[in-house]
Formats: structure tokens, C-alpha cells, sequence
């Protein structure tokens, strides 16, 4: 493990450099007063003062909506174009280490029992430049669930602010090394003749006191719970069923196929889906819905990332981002059912 | 999508660029007056393609939206005069429903040009052929709805 | 005042008539408010009313929450603004008036979001539907608590959204297309706007109807753009101005400009209001014979 350092003026170099070879840079930047990841052409776009942003990686990785195939309707027969992605080398810059342990989560999914080339082309050409947090807020919850501020698992390059406003770089992949090779003039070593500047403090997010993972395993497993209506019924019975919680997540990873066109012919897509949605479990031929009610749904956002996911994968069904959380209109606190539940 | 767009060029190659204009029309006031003009064999632009409704009152704002998407380059909307409508009150209820989705359109920054509404009776074939001749000119002199288009 | 709240709920309960309150409470950090629903009468202690308590509860008597109404019949805490969408939502059928038991509190305005909130309620951070509103003294209730005040709304709607709506209106159709298209583009289709708002309560939208889909569901520009559009018309007319729309919106899209311009439009056409009255007829489901048409040929 090798470090470097990299300065925050430096930054636009680095941009103009691997955007000029064909390449995507995404980093937060200020969208009408939120801030979002996105494509950026210098180191002034770029805000640093963020807890997470907005979106996540899994808008990257895996879009809202692509099309996977082109259709056209003839006299005699339908014709099946698919659609071969070929994604641009992309850098995402700023990625914290809660959505950097998510990555490997999205991946456990798309390389389960299909590879999806959607997914996995555009992984493969994506480099992940984390910065370890110092700030955080009351929604954060990362250290509950098993991951810390300053965690590399999932990034290439792990940053850590001085106290200058510049970064030390620590390389943690083979590919993370070849990128600080390739741009040596710009992730440059510590100052010739000095110490680099002290490093700021990684902030400390205190695990949740009233948490109890494995009382929460336990009580999952036992399916009777399953059918315990009252107990979800009071601690979900304000979800309203909008999707925000599942479009923020970064792990959140279904998604439904349509067809969109006209009789001549149109585009199958892939897109975002949500548990959360009415129609979700609704059954073809017959609409029973097993699912009928919001609450069911909730717990079945609850179920999926703390029971289904962990028995099926190593990697994490919840990171802790706490997107959930803030962008609830009703503030249906995941943590809180969390706690709940480790009392029962 | 492509068939369209190979559609669309090949056309461009051949004849200058006409517009597309869907009219939705109720059935027994300006369908008949479409009816009397061609019967009467008055000639006019063909840009029109014409759907066919049994009153004004069905018309969905949807309808209009989804003709703009599937890329026409003006909707015209056209029913019985206030208080001739087959079913007494149709057209009432359905210009109710365009004095907001006119408001709505411009503000979004749609070109009203692009969307007009008429009044056309059965015995008005003579209006009708205007109505058409004028809206055609209208529109070949703004050009392709090319923001929507562009979506 | 919260006291109040709290002895009203709780001798509703002991009652026996009433057998939910819905209401706002703490989470358990205590720092945002969020919808509670309290049955038993020893915990109407977790009922508060503050700047905080921005939901609009209107939304949890609607169709669609078939196991909030398994609880029986509900007494909800609503702010001025909430009681409006009550009575358009009684005035549609949706809610019978004696069905539901109404505590109107007075309320002096909340936060435009719960993150604003750093101990005191300024202008600033107030939405814009407060500054106008004419409704801080419940018009329709049970039981109000809170003492009335006085507030007098200015003549003419004024404040952010207003004037952002008068700006627009007075830039040429392109620049408003792109204000509009930057907006929209930025929409996942996450259907929040729709869940939130208490009027959108049917229980298959349009947007779910897929033999065809009338809307299309992936988050391209083409497909936002007829979704938003749909959405504003159907709440011609109905909306109240209630801002959770906008407030729900994960990637900001300024809802709010798209509602009041049409609720503008119709107040300007057919001087109506909604919310104020629970016996009146939206006004696209009646009509005038005189109603103007200076822009049909």
C-alpha cells in the first residue's frame, strides 16, 4: 500500500488530462442548490462539502433507464436488434466509503446467476477515487451496519484531507496504482524537505447504541415474525409508498423491462423499479397482489437488505449512507425499526 | 426511433418538409363538416390526419400530448359550436379542460401556435378548408416541432 | 397548546367514538417530526405541534390506506392548509364529513423543510403558501386548539413561487422550454409527487396502466414531460397548495411553479378557490355556458 499526494489545485489538471483522452470525470458538484454527481470539466465545479450527495454510483453503473434492445414489427416477423453498450472510461471522484462498500453489493447481483454485460461493462471501465469523510450528520449510521468513515473496501484510490485542503492518496488496487502511475506528475509524493500537512480528523459516527444486529438476524429469521402484521403494521404504517428510499439507495438494484414504441416498432428498456411500488408483487393473470398493503411493502424493503440479501451474498444489503432517511417525507427512520426490532 | 428517423430522411431527401397535423374532431359536428367538404370536393392541404371522436368531451389532454410525442407538429382540437353538442354539454366540459391545458402548455413554453382549437359545425365545410389551409401555412413557416421532437 | 392537543386527543379516545388519532410526533432523536397514529389514550403524550410539523395528514384518510381505516373512525390533527385538502377531498366523495373528526390548530406558519429549522421560525424559511395563507384559523373543525390569531394576507399572491411564476410568464416560450426541460430531465419517475399528494388517491394511475401506456415510465425527458404534464391537469383545479409535492421531490424539481400557475389560471377563469367550501364542485367537473373562449377559432 503506497501513498501519494495530491493537491486540490491540481485537480483541473488532472480532469482536463483524462477527459482529453476520451474519458468521463464525475465528481459532486452544485446543481440548483443540492448537490449531485455529475460529469465535470474542471476542479472549480467540484464541491468538497458534502456529507453524500444526492445520487449515488448506481446511477452510473446501472441508469434509470437504457435500452437493452431495438425492435422492429414487419409484415411476417419482429426483429430483435440488442444493443451492445460500449461505456467511456469514467472516473468517479468523491465516492464515500459507505457508497464504495455498496459497489460490491450492486455486483453481487448482476454477476449472481447471469452476468449482466450492462453492468459489468460499465464497472470495469470505472475507477472509484473515495475521500474518507470528515463531516457527518444525524442520518449517517455507517459504523452500525459494519462499515467506517475512512473504510477503502471498494475504492481504487482512498483520499484523506489535510489540513491544508489537500489529499494523501492511498493506493488500494492494482488499478488504483496504475492510475497514479499514469498521471505521476499530478499525484505527486509528500513535499520535498518537509512532512506533509497534518491530516484532518476522520469524523467518529458512533454506532447506535440501541442496535442489536444480531438480535435483528435472529428475529428475521424466525418466520413467524414474518406474519406478526401488528409489529410492522405500527412501525410502517406512515410509509406512504413513494420510492424515494429505493431510488436513493445505492444497493437497491430492481429493475422491470418495458417496451416502448409504437406499431412499427420501439426500444425495450431496462428501468428503476421499487419494491415500494402498489404493483410491485402484483401478479400477471389474475392481479392478486400478495404485497396489498404499504406496510407489507416496507417490511419487505427491511426483509431484502437485512435478511434476504446477507443470506445470499457476502456483501452488504445496507451501507449506512442514511440517504433513506433524509429524503423521507415522512421520515420513516430505518434506524428506528432497527432499534425496534433489537428490542422484541 | 429508427424506422422512423429513416423514414423521416428519406422523405427529407425526395419533397421539401411538410407538417404533420393531427386533428381530433367530434364526430357529428366537424367530422360531418370534413365530410361535407370533401363531398363537395373542396380541395385543401393534406397535412391533416384526422381522429375521429365521438365529442370533444372524450378528448384526454393525454391525447394531445401523445400526439405531440408520436411527432406531429400541431394538434388542432375541433367540436360543435357551445350549445349544439350531440350530447347537450360535452363541449362545455371539454373547453373548460382547454382553458387550463392552453395555460398549462404555454407555460411549459410550448409555441400555442402549434395547438389550436376551433369550433367547426357540420354545415361549416367552407371554415373547415380555411381552418386547414391556414394552420398548414402556419406551421410550415415555424418548421418541425424539433424540441419535441428532440426528446 | 400542545397540552391542549393532547387532553382533546386523549378524551376523544377514551370516548370510544373515535378510535385513531393521527397526528405529528418526535422521532425518537427529537429532531423532525413525523406522522404518528395513536390508539391508546396513555400515549397521546407523543402528540406535538410545532413549526416542524410540515406533513400534510391528509393523505392517511385517502382510499388507498385500507389498514389505517381497519383502525376505525379517525380524528386527525390538521393545519389550515391540510383542512382544504380535506374538503376537497369531501366534496369529491372521497372522505364522509362525519366520517372523520377534525382538530383544527392554529397554526403561525411551518418550515419550507424540516433541515431549515434552527430554533426559530423566521420568513425566510417559511414556503410561500404560509405568507398567503388565509387559513391560519381552521375554517372547517371539530374541536380547534390553539388561540386564533391575527393574520391578514396580502391582496395579491406574492412571495417566491408567485414570482417566479411571474417571471416566467414574461420570458419567450424558449427560454421557459428550457427552464422547464433542465427541470424535468432530472425526474426518476420515482412518483413521489403522486404518493404524497392526498388528491392523487387513485388507487391504479394512469401511469400504471400499461395495455398501452399511456405514460411512458422510463425517466427519459419525453416520458417526465407528459408525466408532470398529467399530473397538473388532473389536479386542475383540485390542488391546495399544500407544497409536500415539491417537498417529497428527491431532486428538486419546483413543483409548486407548475400547480399554482394552473390553480392562477382557474381562480382567473372561473374564480374558484378550492378547499374552502366541502359542499362546491371542482370546477372541471361542472361548466358555464359563458365560460370565455377568446382563443378558439
Amino acid at each position: 500500500m503506497s501513498e501519494s499526494y495530491l493537491k486540490k489545485e491540481n485537480l483541473t489538471k488532472l480532469i482536463e488530462a483524462f477527459t482529453g483522452g476520451g474519458g468521463v470525470f464525475i465528481a459532486p458538484t452544485v446543481e440548483d442548490r443540492q448537490i449531485f454527481y455529475r460529469p465535470v470539466s474542471t476542479g472549480e465545479e467540484i464541491t468538497f462539502d458534502y456529507i453524500v450527495p444526492k445520487n449515488s454510483h448506481k446511477e452510473i453503473l446501472f441508469p434509470q433507464t437504457e435500452v437493452v434492445a431495438n425492435y422492429r414489427i414487419g409484415k411476417d416477423a419482429v426483429d430483435v436488434e440488442g444493443v451492445e453498450i460500449d461505456p467511456p472510461e469514467t472516473v468517479f471522484f468523491g465516492i464515500r466509503p459507505c457508497d464504495a462498500a455498496s459497489v460490491a453489493s450492486l455486483r453481487s447481483v448482476f454477476t449472481w446467476d447471469f452476468i449482466d454485460t450492462y453492468y459489468t461493462k460499465r464497472e470495469e471501465k470505472t475507477l472509484f477515487i473515495g475521500v474518507a469523510c470528515t463531516i457527518a450528520d444525524d442520518s449517517c449510521f455507517c459504523t452500525t451496519v459494519g462499515v467506517t468513515p475512512d473504510g477503502s473496501e471498494g475504492s481504487d484510490l482512498l483520499l484523506k484531507e489535510t489540513e491544508g485542503g489537500n489529499y494523501i492518496v492511498e493506493v488500494v488496487t492494482e488499478r488504483g496504482g496504475e492510475f497514479v502511475k499514469r498521471f505521476d506528475d499530478i499525484f505527486t509524493g509528500p513535499a520535498p524537505g518537509g512532512a506533509v500537512d497534518g491530516m484532518k480528523p476522520i469524523v467518529d459516527v458512533p454506532v447506535l447504541e440501541g442496535v442489536n444486529r444480531e438480535k435483528i438476524h435472529d428475529f428475521l429469521k424466525n418466520t413467524d415474525h414474518y406474519e406478526n402484521n401488528a409489529l410492522w403494521g405500527e412501525m410502517a404504517r406512515k410509509c406512504m409508498g413513494c420510492g424515494a428510499c429505493t431510488f436513493g439507495c445505492p444497493t437497491c438494484h430492481c429493475f422491470d423491462i418495458i417496451d416502448e414504441g409504437t406499431a412499427f416498432g420501439g426500444e425495450r428498456r431496462k428501468n428503476w423499479d421499487a419494491c415500494q411500488f402498489d404493483f410491485f408483487t402484483t401478479h400477471a393473470g389474475g392481479g392478486h397482489n400478495p404485497r396489498d398493503t404499504q406496510y407489507k411493502r416496507w417490511r419487505n424493503r427491511f426483509m431484502c437488505k437485512f435478511n434476504y440479501y446477507p443470506n445470499k451474498f457476502t456483501s452488504k444489503g445496507c451501507v449506512g449512507c442514511g440517504r433513506c432517511i433524509r429524503v423521507c417525507p415522512v421520515r420513516l427512520d430505518i434506524t428506528e425499526v432497527m432499534e425496534d426490532i433489537s428490542q422484541q | 426511433m429508427a424506422t422512423e428517423e429513416a423514414a423521416i430522411e428519406n422523405t427529407e431527401q425526395k419533397a421539401p418538409w411538410e407538417p404533420k397535423i393531427t386533428a381530433f374532431v367530434c364526430n357529428w359536428c366537424t367530422y360531418a363538416g370534413a365530410d361535407l367538404a370533401g363531398t363537395s370536393r373542396m380541395e385543401y392541404r393534406p397535412n391533416v390526419r384526422i381522429i375521429k371522436l365521438p365529442c370533444t368531451g372524450r378528448i384526454d389532454p393525454l391525447f394531445i400530448i401523445k400526439a405531440f410525442e408520436r411527432g406531429s407538429d400541431a394538434v388542432l382540437v375541433s367540436g360543435c359550436h357551445p350549445g349544439d353538442c350531440h350530447y347537450t354539454t360535452g363541449n362545455y366540459h371539454a373547453r373548460r379542460r382547454w382553458i387550463a391545458f392552453n395555460s398549462l402548455m404555454k407555460f411549459v413554453g410550448i409555441d400555442l401556435r402549434r395547438l389550436q382549437f376551433s369550433w367547426v359545425s357540420a354545415s361549416e365545410a367552407i371554415k373547415w378548408v380555411d381552418l386547414i389551409n391556414n394552420l398548414t401555412t402556419e406551421v410550415k413557416d415555424l418548421g418541425p416541432f424539433v424540441d419535441y421532437k428532440k426528446l | 397548546m400542545e397540552k391542549a392537543l393532547q387532553d382533546k386527543a386523549r378524551e376523544l379516545l377514551e370516548a370510544g367514538d373515535v378510535k385513531v388519532v393521527i397526528g405529528y410526533g418526535w422521532n425518537k432523536r427529537k429532531t423532525q417530526t413525523t406522522p404518528v397514529f395513536i390508539t391508546d389514550p396513555a400515549d397521546v403524550e407523543r402528540l406535538v405541534f410545532n413549526p416542524l410539523c410540515v406533513n400534510n395528514l391528509s393523505l392517511y384518510l385517502t382510499r388507498q390506506y385500507k389498514d389505517i381505516q381497519a383502525l376505525g373512525k379517525p380524528a386527525i390533527v390538521a393545519k389550515g392548509c391540510d383542512i382544504r385538502t380535506i374538503a376537497v377531498l369531501i366534496a369529491e366523495g372521497q372522505v364522509a364529513r362525519d366520517g372523520i373528526v377534525i382538530i383544527g390548530a392554529v397554526c403561525n406558519g411551518v418550515v419550507y423543510r424540516q433541515e431549515l429549522w434552527k430554533g426559530e421560525l423566521t420568513p425566510e424559511i417559511m414556503p410561500t403558501k404560509c405568507h398567503n395563507c388565509d387559513v391560519r384559523n381552521p375554517h372547517i373543525a371539530d374541536h380547534i386548539v390553539g388561540d386564533p390569531v391575527d393574520f391578514q394576507p396580502p391582496d395579491d399572491p406574492s412571495g417566491m413561487v408567485y414570482d417566479k411564476i411571474g417571471a416566467l410568464d414574461g420570458q419567450e416560450d424558449g427560454d421557459r422550454w428550457s427552464f422547464w426541460m433542465e427541470h424535468f430531465e432530472r425526474c426518476v419517475k420515482c412518483y413521489a409527487c403522486s404518493k404524497i399528494c392526498p388528491l392523487c388517491y387513485c388507487e391504479r394511475c394512469i401511469v400504471e396502466k400499461n395495455m398501452p401506456q399511456w405514460i411512458e415510465t422510463s425517466a427519459h425527458a419525453r416520458g417526465n414531460l407528459a408525466w408532470n404534464l398529467t399530473r397538473a391537469m388532473h389536479l386542475a383545479g383540485r390542488c391546495t397548495f399544500c407544497g409536500e409535492c415539491e417537498r417529497a421531490c428527491p431532486v428538486d424539481i419546483p413543483l409548486n411553479l407548475v400547480n399554482q400557475k394552473l390553480a392562477l389560471t382557474i381562480d382567473d377563469a372561473f374564480e374558484y378557490k378550492s378547499g374552502y367550501d366541502e359542499n362546491e364542485h371542482p370546477p372541471l367537473i361542472v361548466y358555464s355556458p359563458d365560460d370565455e373562449e377568446n382563443f378558439i377559432k
